[in-house]
C-alpha cells in the first residue's frame, strides 16, 4: 500500500491546480495565525515584564490584556480558517475526481473490467476517492505551515538572541532529516505487514465462508487455534513496524524538548548575569514550543500523505487500464430505438484479440436471419462472451465486419444501438431499489401496467404477489434476497418490458433445478415471436429452444461434437 | 453503558499492560507540565535575583529541567509501545475469542448473515474496538492523572485559580466535545448511510456495468450513485466544521485561561499573596496542562463508534446454539443406529411444509437413498442428522440416545457429511484433505482420492497434492471440485456416511465409477444418499422420495434405474 510510487504522487499532483483557491486561503490564514502566535507571545512577555519587573499595577496593563485576548481569539480564528479552507481544498476535488473515474470506467467497459476483481475497483472508486483526501485536506496545508512559521519565528528571534537563534537553526534541519529516514524504514516493513495484514483477511474470510465445513468437521478448536495465531504474528509484526514508526516521533520530541531545556538553562544564565531583557527572554522561552509544533504535525501530516499515496496508486492503477469499450461517440443525439422490427446479423470474418493471453475471435463468420432464434453453444474460451460483447459495443473488432439489417455496426450510434437491445447476463444483477424500478431499469416513470405484463410472460408474477410489498418490495443487495432463478426471471422480464428487437441471453438456466428452468424455457419461447434471439447455451434442453445451434470454437465456427443431442 | 462494561471486562485479562500503559502515559504528561512549569519559574527567578543583585541556587531548577525534558521524551516512547502493545493483546484475543463463538453459532444460529458481514465483525469492528482502550480508556483516565493532582495542590494554596482551571479543562476536554457530539449526530448517521449506499451502487455499477450500458442510457444509476456521493462529502463537510471547531477549543481555552490568570494574578503578586516568580510559572503550567485533555475530544468522538462496533460483536457473540450442547453427554459408539423419531422441522419463518412426521431407521451398514428436488428438504435433513439443527417434535436418536443428549463433537467424528456448498479452502489440496483429519497418512490420502475417482488427476498436476486450490488458487471445475470434496469426507471413514448430491456436475460415466467405488471402499459403512440423480440406486437397501415434505417408500422396479451410464434424472 503505502509506497510512494511516482505513479500516485504524479496523480496526486495533476489535481492539485483544481484546489489552487483554497490551498492559497488556507496558506495565507496559516500565515496569519503564526503572526498572531508571535503577536501573542510577544504581548504576554510584556505584561509579565511590566509587572513583575517594573512592578506595575494590573489596570495599567490592562489595556494590553484585552489587547492578548484579542490576538488569541484573532488566531484560533485564523487557524480554524485555515482547517476548514484545507477541507474546502478536498471538497474541490473530490467530486469532480469521481466523476472522471466514472467516466474511466465507463471507456474501460465491461469487458475491459472484467479483468480485475469487482472489488478492487469498487474499493477505488468508494474509498480510494475518499483515500486521497488527507492529502489536500491535511498534508498540503501542513507543509505550507512547516515551511512558514518556524522561519518566520527564527526571524524574529535571532536578532533578538543569536543563541537561542542558533539552537533553532541547528536543531530544526534535523528533525526532518531524521524522520524522512525513519520513515523510509518504517515504510518498508509497513507494507511487509500490510502484506500480512491481507493474507490474514483473506485468511478470515476463507474461514467464514467454509464454517459450516468447519464445524462438521470438528476444526473449529483448530481453526481458532490458526486465528489465535494468526492474529498474535499479525501482533508481533505490527509491534515491529511501531517500534521504529515512533523512532520518528521520539527523534522529533527530543529534539524540541531538549532544546527548549536548553534555551530555558542558557537564558536563564544571562537574566541572571545581567545580559538580557526579562521580557526577551521570556518571549523567547514562549516562542520556543511554537517553533517545533509545525514540525512535529508534519509528523501526522507525512502519515496522511502516505495513506493518501496508498488510495491515489489504486486510482492510477485503474487510470492505466486499456479502453476497451467503444467510445460514445454522440451522446443523447439519438434518443428513440434504431430498430424497430427483429434485426438480420451478418459477421464477416471478425477478428479480435485481447490484451494479454486471452482468446478473442479468429475470423469468425455467420449469418442470422430476421426474427431467428439461434442457439451459441463451444467450450469455455471459444469465443461466445466476445461476440455478445462485440455486438453491444464493449469491444471493437480488429478486423472484419458486423452489419445489422446490412448497416455497418460501427456506423449505428451507440446510444441508438444499445436501446435496441435486450441483454440477460448470466447471473442478472439486482439493483438496489423495488421490483417494479428493476424490471423498468432506466426508466424514470415506470409504467405500472407493462411492468405487470412483463413479470407475467417473464413467469415472476405469482413470486412477486408473495413479496411483503409485491412490486414496491425493495430488492438489491440490502433489500428482499431472491434466489438465481428469480434474478433470472427478473433478467427475463427487463427484456420484455424493454421490448427490443433484438435479444441477447447469456446461459439462461445454468446452474438452476429443473422446475425454474421449466418456467424460464417457457418465458424464452414467449420472448420469441418478433425478435432476433441470440442464446448462449450449454445445455441440450436450452438449445432446443433455438431454431439452429451455432458451434463456436477457438475464436471462430466450428463443428458440432459427435454427442451433441440438439 | 451496559455494553461499555462489558467491552471494559473483556480487557481485564490485559490489565497489567492497560495500567502500566496508562501511568507511562501520564508520566510523560506529567513532565511535559513540570518542564514548562519550572522553565518558567526559573527564568523568572533568574531575571528578579539577577536585577537585585542576588545569588540563586540555580543546580537544582536546572538540572529538574534537564530531567524533565529527557523524561518527557522518554517516556512518549514508552507511552506510545506500551499501549499499542497492550491494545494489540487485547485485539488478538478478542479475534480469537469472536471466532470461536462464531464457530459455536455456526451454521444455523447464523443463517442470514453473509460471510462478508462475519468478516468484518470479526475485522473491522474488532479493530474499532481496539480504540476502547488507546483512544478513550487511557488519554482520560491518564489525563485525570495528571490534572487531579495539580488542581488539588493548586485549590490548597490558590483555590479561584484551581477552580477557573478545572472548569477550562472540562469545557475544553468534554463540554464541547459532548456537544459537538450532539449536534453533529444526524451527520454522522447521515455519512454512515450514504458511505453504504455509496458502496452498494458502485458494486452495481461495476457488477452490472453491461446492463446499465445497455437499459439505462440516460444514467439514472450514475446519478444516483452521484447523489449518494454528494450527500457523503456534504455531511462530512459538516462534520469537518465540529471538528476544526473543537481543534480549537482547546487552545483557545488554553490560552483564553491564560488571560484570565493573568487578571488574577497580577493583583495577588502586588498583594505579596504570589511570590512573582510563580505567576509566570502558573501561566506556562496552565498552557502544558492543556495537553493533559488534547485527547479527549477524540475520545468522545469515538465512544459512539466503539459502542456500534462492540453491538455488532456482541450480537454475533450472544447468538445461542441452534441445538445446546448437554453438560455430560452420553459416549457414542460404533456400530450406530440412526432414528429419525416422528420428526417435524421447519424453518422458523419459512413458507412451505418443511419436513413433516417423519420417521426412518437406518441401521448399520445399511444404505438408503432419499431422492427428491432441490428445495425438498434433503439438505435440511443432512444438516439436522449432523446436529446442526434441533427438530421442533419428535427426536433424533443414535443408540437409543436422543440427540439432545450427546455432544455434537463426539457425533460428528462417527458421521460425516458431503454438503451440498462445502467450502474448498484457499490452500494446498493436501492442506485441503488434511482438514478432514490432520493425522491421514499419504496411503489414506490416496486411497481416498481414487475412489472419489480424483487421484488421476492430481497425480497429472505438475505439483500434485501440493497444487495451490480455493480462492487462491488454481481453479477446479465444478466436477474436480466436488470429487476433490468427496475424498476428504470419504477420509474420515465414518460409521455414517451422508452424501448430499454427490455426483452433481459429474458426467454419467463418473458418476457411476464414484458411486461404484465409494460403496466397494465403505463395505460396512451407513450410507445415507441424498440426490435427484439416479446412479447409485441399482445397489441402495431402501429408496425413499421426500415429498411434500414426508417420506414414501419407493420400489427399485418403479424406477426406470439405468443399467449402462446413462445421464438421466429422477423426475
Amino acid at each position: 500500500m503505502a509506497s510512494s510510487s511516482p505513479q500516485a504522487l504524479d496523480f496526486l499532483k495533476r489535481w492539485r491546480p483544481r484546489a489552487r483557491k483554497p490551498l492559497t486561503r488556507a496558506m495565507i490564514a496559516g500565515g496569519i495565525s503564526g503572526i498572531m502566535i508571535v503577536g501573542q507571545a510577544w504581548l504576554l512577555a510584556m505584561i509579565l515584564h511590566r509587572v513583575l519587573v517594573e512592578k506595575q499595577a494590573l489596570d495599567t496593563v490592562l489595556g494590553l490584556i484585552v489587547l492578548l485576548a484579542l490576538t488569541v481569539l484573532a488566531r484560533i480564528l485564523a487557524s480554524y480558517i485555515a482547517e476548514r479552507s484545507g477541507f474546502a481544498a478536498a471538497l474541490a476535488i473530490l467530486p469532480k475526481l469521481r466523476s472522471a473515474l466514472l467516466e474511466k470506467v465507463d471507456r474501460v467497459g465491461p469487458v475491459g473490467l472484467s479483468t480485475r476483481p469487482t472489488g478492487e475497483v469498487v474499493s477505488a472508486l468508494a474509498e480510494g476517492v475518499r483515500g486521497v483526501e488527507p492529502f489536500f485536506s491535511r498534508y498540503l496545508p501542513a507543509t505550507a505551515q512547516a515551511a512558514m512559521l518556524p522561519l518566520g519565528i527564527l526571524a524574529v528571534v535571532a536578532p533578538l538572541d543569536w543563541i537561542s537563534g542558533l539552537a533553532f537553526l541547528i536543531t530544526a534541519p534535523l528533525i526532518p532529516f531524521f524522520m524522512v529516514l525513519i520513515g523510509k524504514g518504517a515504510e518498508a516493513l509497513n507494507q511487509r505487514q500490510w502484506l500480512k495484514l491481507q493474507r490474514m483477511s483473506g485468511h478470515f474470510l476463507d474461514a467464514m465462508q467454509g464454517l459450516a465445513t468447519i464445524k462438521a468437521f470438528n476444526a473449529g478448536p483448530r481453526m481458532q487455534q490458526a486465528v489465535a495465531e494468526a492474529a498474535d504474528s499479525y501482533r508481533l509484526e505490527t509491534m515491529r513496524v511501531l517500534r521504529i514508526a515512533f523512532l520518528s516521533a521520539l527523534t522529533l520530541e527530543f529534539f524540541a524538548t531538549v532544546s527548549i531545556a536548553i534555551i530555558a538553562v542558557l537564558i536563564g544564565f544571562r537574566l541572571l548575569w545581567g545580559e538580557m531583557s526579562y521580557q526577551h527572554g521570556l518571549f523567547i522561552l514562549l516562542l520556543a514550543p511554537e517553533f517545533y509544533l509545525p514540525l512535529r504535525a508534519m509528523g501526522t501530516a507525512y502519515h496522511a500523505r502516505m495513506e493518501a499515496l496508498g488510495a491515489a496508486e489504486r486510482l492510477a492503477a485503474l487510470e492505466t487500464m486499456p479502453e476497451l469499450a467503444r467510445p460514445d461517440e454522440m451522446p443523447a443525439s439519438m434518443t428513440g430505438p434504431l430498430l424497430r422490427h427483429a434485426p438480420a446479423l451478418t459477421i464477416e470474418d471478425v477478428h479480435l484479440a485481447y490484451p494479454g493471453e486471452r482468446t478473442g475471435l479468429t475470423g469468425i463468420t455467420l449469418a442470422v436471419a430476421a426474427g431467428e432464434c439461434v442457439a451459441i453453444a463451444g467450450p469455455s474460451g471459444a469465443g461466445k462472451s466476445s461476440l455478445f460483447s462485440l455486438l453491444m459495443g464493449f469491444v471493437m473488432p480488429d478486423s472484419g465486419a458486423i452489419r445489422i439489417d446490412g448497416q455497418a455496426l460501427e456506423t449505428i450510434p451507440l446510444a441508438a444501438l444499445r436501446r435496441s437491445i435486450a441483454y440477460i447476463p448470466q447471473q442478472p444483477t439486482l439493483f438496489t431499489g423495488t421490483v417494479a424500478s428493476n424490471i423498468a431499469l432506466g426508466d424514470g416513470n415506470p409504467d405500472a401496467d407493462r411492468v405487470r405484463r412483463a413479470a407475467e410472460q417473464a413467469r415472476i408474477d405469482q413470486r412477486i404477489a408473495g413479496l411483503p410489498k409485491g412490486f414496491s418490495t425493495v430488492i438489491g443487495a440490502s433489500g428482499h434476497a431472491l434466489s438465481g432463478g428469480e434474478a433470472q426471471r427478473i433478467g427475463l422480464a427487463r427484456a420484455f418490458y424493454r421490448n427490443a428487437p433484438l435479444v441477447l441471453l447469456d446461459e439462461p438456466t445454468a446452474h438452476l433445478d429443473p422446475e425454474t428452468e421449466a418456467l424460464i424455457h417457457g418465458s424464452i419461447r414467449a420472448l420469441k415471436p418478433g425478435r432476433t434471439l441470440l442464446i448462449i447455451a450449454h445445455r441440450g434442453e436450452t438449445r432446443a429452444l433455438a431454431d439452429r445451434t451455432i458451434w463456436l470454437d477457438a475464436g471462430r465456427v466450428g463443428l458440432a461434437p459427435a454427442d451433441a443431442s440438439a | 453503558m451496559m455494553t461499555f462494561w462489558r467491552l471494559l471486562s473483556l480487557m481485564r485479562p490485559h490489565a497489567g499492560w492497560m495500567v502500566l500503559a496508562v501511568f507511562v502515559s501520564a508520566v510523560a504528561t506529567a513532565a511535559h507540565v513540570a518542564l514548562m512549569a519550572t522553565s518558567g519559574w526559573f527564568i523568572t527567578s533568574m531575571a528578579l535575583a539577577g536585577l537585585a543583585g542576588l545569588s540563586m541556587n540555580y543546580f537544582t531548577p536546572a538540572a529538574m529541567i534537564r530531567g524533565f525534558s529527557i523524561l518527557r521524551t522518554a517516556g512518549r516512547y514508552a507511552e506510545r509501545l506500551v499501549g499499542h502493545e497492550a491494545t494489540l493483546r487485547f485485539v488478538a484475543r478478542l479475534r480469537a475469542w469472536l471466532f470461536g463463538r462464531i464457530e459455536r453459532a455456526a451454521p444455523a444460529s447464523l443463517e442470514g448473515i453473509s460471510a462478508g458481514d462475519l468478516l468484518t465483525r470479526l475485522r473491522v469492528d474488532i479493530d474499532r474496538m481496539e480504540l476502547a482502550f488507546l483512544r478513550i480508556v487511557a488519554p482520560i483516565l491518564a489525563g485525570m492523572l495528571v490534572i487531579l493532582p495539580v488542581l488539588i495542590w493548586l485549590a490548597i494554596s490558590q483555590p479561584l485559580v484551581a477552580f477557573v482551571l478545572g472548569a477550562l479543562l472540562a469545557c475544553a476536554g468534554m463540554g464541547v466535545p459532548i456537544v459537538l457530539l450532539a449536534i453533529h449526530r444526524r451527520d454522522a448517521a447521515i455519512a454512515a448511510e450514504a458511505t453504504a449506499d455509496l458502496n452498494s451502487a458502485s458494486v452495481e455499477a461495476i457488477e452490472g456495468q453491461a446492463e446499465l450500458a445497455i437499459y439505462d442510457p440516460e444514467g439514472l444509476h450514475r446519478k444516483s450513485l452521484i447523489g449518494h456521493s454528494d450527500r457523503l462529502l456534504a455531511a462530512e463537510d459538516r462534520l469537518a466544521r465540529g471538528q476544526a471547531f473543537g481543534n480549537a477549543a482547546i487552545p483557545l481555552f488554553a490560552h483564553l485561561g491564560v488571560v484570565i490568570l493573568l487578571v488574577i494574578g497580577i493583583p495577588a503578586v502586588q498583594a505579596g499573596g504570589l511570590p512573582p516568580a510563580e505567576l509566570p510559572m502558573l501561566l506556562l503550567m496552565t498552557v502544558a496542562l492543556f495537553d493533559a485533555v488534547a485527547g479527549w475530544p477524540l475520545a468522545v468522538q469515538s465512544v459512539p463508534v466503539v459502542l456500534a462496533s462492540a453491538r455488532r460483536v456482541f450480537g454475533i457473540a450472544d447468538r445461542e446454539q441452534a441445538v445446546p450442547e448437554p453438560a455430560q453427554p452420553e459416549p457414542v459408539f460404533a456400530p450406530l443406529t440412526l432414528h429419525f423419531s416422528n420428526m417435524c422441522f421447519r424453518y422458523p419463518g419459512a413458507a412451505g411444509e418443511g419436513l413433516r412426521d417423519l420417521d426412518l431407521v437406518l441401521k448399520p451398514g445399511q444404505r438408503i437413498a432419499i431422492l427428491g428436488a432441490s428445495g425438498s428438504g434433503k439438505s435440511t435433513l443432512a444438516a439436522l442428522a449432523l446436529r446442526f439443527l434441533a427438530p421442533q417434535h419428535g427426536a433424533l436418536v443414535l443408540n437409543g440416545h436422543d440427540y439432545r443428549q450427546l455432544s455434537g463433537e463426539h457425533l460428528r467424528k462417527h458421521i460425516a457429511l458431503l454438503a451440498q456448498n462445502d467450502h474448498i479452502f484457499s490452500g494446498t489440496i493436501r492442506g485441503n484433505l488434511l482438514f478432514a483429519d490432520p493425522d491421514a497418512s499419504d496411503v489414506a490420502l490416496e486411497q481416498a482420492c481414487r475412489t472419489a475417482q480424483i487421484l488421476p488427476l492430481i497425480e497429472s498436476l505438475p505439483e500434485g497434492f501440493d497444487t495451490w486450490v480455493g480462492a487462491h488458487g488454481r481453479a477446479l471445475s465444478g466436477g474436480e471440485a466436488r470429487r476433490l470434496l468427496l475424498a476428504r469426507t470419504l477420509l474420515r471413514r465414518p460409521a455414517i456416511l451422508i452424501l448430499d448430491e454427490p455426483t452433481e456436475g459429474l458426467d454419467a460415466e463418473t458418476e457411476s465409477a464414484v458411486m461404484v467405488a465409494v460403496l466397494a471402499d465403505h463395505p460396512e459403512a451407513s450410507l445415507l444418499l441424498l440426490t435427484h440423480r439416479l446412479a447409485g440406486l441399482a445397489e441402495m437397501d431402501e429408496i425413499f422420495r421426500l415429498e411434500a415434505g414426508q417420506l414414501v417408500a419407493i420400489s427399485k422396479h418403479s424406477l426406470a434405474i439405468p443399467e449402462g451410464p446413462r445421464h438421466s434424472r429422477a423426475d
